[in-house]
């Protein structure tokens, strides 16, 4: 019998959720709000939207349309278009590696807390005693329940990356769960897949969905919403605006890694993957403005609990110092007595200099987070405030895993598909080898992903987020649609989309691939060049437990050849590798040639 | 004699006012939030409810030391309208005694929970300045929650893991039983080339591959 044929999607609806399920991933969550909050609100969605339109659709089209075509995984399809660049495929396995590595910690995260949601006080809601049982315990005082339960509980974490410690157990088994699901989803390949993306792609909709309806009726939610929407204008005249925001939709929308060009070359020849093309860009965005309402919302409310707080203490120590009756004072007269009470007594206002604390609510609003610390300090610290929290914090969790291992899909689909295209030999059946395949890629990511469950490994997660794939990515794009418009060549491509399609692909589509992308993910990729040499020693957050917040400290020297390491591992792929087959070639010709000269001497 | 009754009469409010008074030495200031606490159910604070802390602080100072101590010993002064106050305790033998600090707080540490709830308040609510309430125990199940939920999961995964490996075994012997049957007629009409490398069904029929590209000197 012929080699097996290749899996399919079984119906058109699981690529386009399982593309969905890829696409919003973690950082729509807690990427997207933190953007628009720092610059200036709804205006930011002008230059988002526009980005979308310039460079993310188009590149999200581009890499579906040669999965579709090559029926290959990403270093397959890149060989098929030019020998010399199957490096192409190789960078984007690489960093696809990276990724898997690092990506499924937040998911073992993520297992955590949900798994101590399910107690009758949430561990974060309140700080664990001392010794003595007198008082919270002093890392805890100083910073914030949820701070502590993440910084001390979860990781464990140490004072610099340069001290290690053992491995957290909890991390460690929260981990291998983490791994053992992802090899459930992948072990039948895209069967499973495809079965489980109904659910990850679809869920997170139903919790975001819930928690709008939550957060609009949460006390203070307004103030949040309010101040999102107020667009600072000025703030798109700040060119950082524009780059946060090319880069932004770029790294949403997952290009790069092979992800894409792996589910696409699943997919049946014919199938109309410019709509889905298009639909799934959307749901991407939409995604991320969808999430940025309800993260306002649990912003304001957060905020205006947190500012009612300071306003109580205040308050309780006026109350206390003057020794005035209970109801002399209320929430809202507090600021009108202060002025009150030091005009009257001033000595006594004097003593409480440092005491009184500035109790405002635009600088608690204006707090922006991101990232981690988004997700699982000031989200949990919302939760806790909320009645009947273990509910909501079951959900939310529930939520971050959907989106976490959906995106983990794509990673390591990304991964597996070209390995198993590129080696077909076998002495045991292929399935059965498959199989084996995926198990031992997914052991070797968890057993080198257990580095990140050590103390310092909060650190090595941040090191890998900020530099294992960002400029990789631009890199290989930019070079994917470079080798797609010239070196392959337009007029090519746009047959090849006729052949699949039935129609040729309109201007727009050639503009943009031919001039508008590249000239644009040019700029960003000088841009980031710009900023790594101006930006000096790379510097990191360490937690410090005595002052009970993170402080800004500078990579040591192993950790910037780290970094180094990765930058230049994925992006030396591509020059690497063309040389090799550069010199194969040669070499092949040359035997060529001398194999002709034997045989007419001996003839 | 006048004058003797006069000194009799108020000798005990002068030295009430000489031993009781802010900051004094073995005295503790107490800090009530009756509103914060009850809301709507508030009591005002009166002669009754400072005769109420007087009996409760009574009490307490007799069941930490055994001897008996009167309503008289307990010397309250300096009240505020925050209700606030502070407190010294003179002893039963001798009022001109007070007692020593630490017994105090040791007999208010005793009976915290009994001087509480006479007047409907918490720790928070009836604050004695200086000593610090000693926290209840956090409760500690006997195994860590997270781990039962932890390992409930992490069961149904295997079950799924085991259920799919089956299920495969079966289907590749359901396979091998088809094909098996399918074999034994056409095996002798089939040839294979060694694109698929070893495949164990059907005969290898040598004649059919392709010669070697140089032939063998």
């Amino acid at each position: 019998m012929a080699k097996d044929a290749r899996d399919n999607w079984e119906n058109p609806m699981q690529f386009v959720l399982a593309c969905v399920s890829y696409a919003v991933g973690l950082g729509n969550v807690w990427r997207f709000p933190y953007l628009c909050q720092m610059h200036g609100g709804g205006g930011f969605l002008i230059p988002y939207l526009l980005m979308l339109v310039l460079e993310g659709v188009p590149l999200f089209y581009l890499e579906l349309a040669i999965g579709q075509k090559m029926r290959l995984g990403s270093i397959g399809a890149w060989t098929a278009i030019s020998p010399y660049l199957g490096g192409l495929g190789l960078a984007s396995v690489v960093t696809s590696l990276y990724l898997c590595l690092y990506y499924n910690i937040i998911n073992a995260w993520s297992f955590w807390y949900l798994f101590h949601s399910f107690q009758s006080v949430l561990p974060w809601a309140a700080c664990p005693l001392n010794a003595n049982r007198t008082g919270p315990s002093e890392e805890c005082e100083r910073a914030t329940p949820t701070q502590y339960f993440f910084y001390r509980e979860t990781l464990n974490i140490s004072p610099s990356i340069e001290e290690n410690g053992g491995i957290h157990t909890g991390q460690a088994l929260c981990f291998l769960l983490a791994w053992v699901i992802t090899y459930l989803f992948i072990v039948r390949g895209v069967k499973s897949t495809g079965k489980v993306v109904y659910f990850t792609a679809t869920f997170p909709y139903v919790v975001l969905f819930i928690y709008l309806i939550r957060g609009f009726t949460l006390h203070g939610a307004i103030n949040g919403i309010k101040y999102m929407f107020t667009p600072k204008m000025e703030e798109l005249a700040n060119p950082t605006t524009w780059i946060n925001a090319a880069t932004q939709i770029f790294f949403s929308l997952g290009l790069g890694f092979g992800s894409l060009i792996a589910f696409a070359s699943y997919n049946q020849y014919h199938n109309n993957f410019e709509r889905q093309a298009i639909i799934v860009s959307l749901i991407n965005s939409g995604t991320s403005i969808f999430s940025s309402v309800v993260t306002f919302a649990i912003y304001g409310f957060k905020a205006t609990v947190n500012y009612e707080n300071c306003l109580e203490r205040t308050r309780i120590l006026l109350l206390n110092t003057f020794s005035l009756s209970e109801d002399s004072i209320t929430i809202d007269n507090v600021f009108e007595r202060i002025v009150e009470l030091n005009t009257t007594h001033p000595e006594q206002f004097a003593e409480l200099n440092g005491k009184l604390e500035d109790c405002n609510l635009e600088s608690e609003l204006s707090t922006a987070v991101e990232g981690t610390g988004l997700a699982f300090i000031v989200y949990s610290e919302a939760i806790k405030n909320m009645p009947l929290s273990q509910l909501w914090s079951v959900l939310y969790f529930i939520m971050l895993l959907m989106l976490g291992m959906g995106s983990m899909l794509g990673n390591i689909t990304a991964i597996i598909t070209p390995l198993r295209d590129f080696k077909v030999l076998s002495c045991i059946s292929t399935e059965v080898f498959n199989g084996k395949k995926k198990c031992i890629v997914c052991f070797i990511c968890l057993l080198l992903g257990l580095g990140f469950t050590t103390t310092s490994g909060n650190y090595w997660f941040t090191m890998f987020n900020d530099y294992g794939a960002t400029f990789s990515l631009l890199f290989i794009v930019l070079i994917e649609v470079i080798t797609v418009s010239y070196i392959y060549g337009i007029k090519r491509f746009e047959r090849d989309i006729e052949d699949m399609l039935g129609h040729r692909p309109n201007w727009y589509w050639k503009i943009m691939w031919a001039g508008v992308s590249p000239l644009l993910l040019i700029g960003l990729f000088l841009f980031y060049i710009i900023n790594y040499i101006q930006g000096g020693t790379p510097t990191y957050q360490a937690w410090n437990k005595d002052l009970g917040k993170s402080e800004q400290i500078e990579y040591p020297l192993f950790g910037q050849a780290f970094i180094g390491l990765l930058l230049a591992s994925s992006v030396s792929c591509v020059p690497l590798t063309a040389l090799y087959v550069f010199c194969q070639r040669r070499k092949h010709a040359q035997r060529h040639m001398q194999q002709h000269t034997v045989n007419t001497v001996a003839a | 004699m006048l004058e003797r009754i006069f000194i009799f009469l108020f000798l005990p409010s002068v030295l009430a006012a000489q031993l009781c008074k802010p900051d004094a030495p073995e005295g503790f200031k107490v800090r009530l939030s009756i509103k914060t606490a009850l809301q709507d159910e508030a009591y005002e604070w009166d002669g009754n409810e400072r005769f109420l802390f007087q009996a409760t602080l009574a009490f307490a100072m007799g069941r930490h030391t055994g001897q008996e101590f009167n309503v008289s010993n307990i010397l309250v002064c300096d009240e505020t309208p925050r209700v606030s106050f502070w407190f010294v305790v003179t002893s039963p033998d001798d009022p001109s005694q007070l007692i020593n600090r630490g017994k105090v707080e040791a007999a208010v540490r005793m009976s915290r929970n009994r001087i509480n709830s006479a007047f409907l308040l918490s720790d928070e609510t009836l604050e004695f300045v200086g000593i610090l309430p000693t926290l209840a125990a956090p409760v500690e199940p006997a195994s860590p929650p997270w781990l039962i939920v932890f390992g409930v999961v992490m069961g149904l995964v295997g079950a799924g893991i085991v259920f799919l490996l089956v299920s495969t075994v079966l289907q590749k012997r359901r396979k091998k039983n088809q094909e098996g049957d399918e074999g034994d007629d056409d095996e002798e009409a089939r040839v294979k080339t060694a694109e698929n490398g070893c495949r164990s069904d059907g005969i290898y029929n040598t004649s059919f591959s392709e010669d070697e590209p140089n032939t063998q000197m």
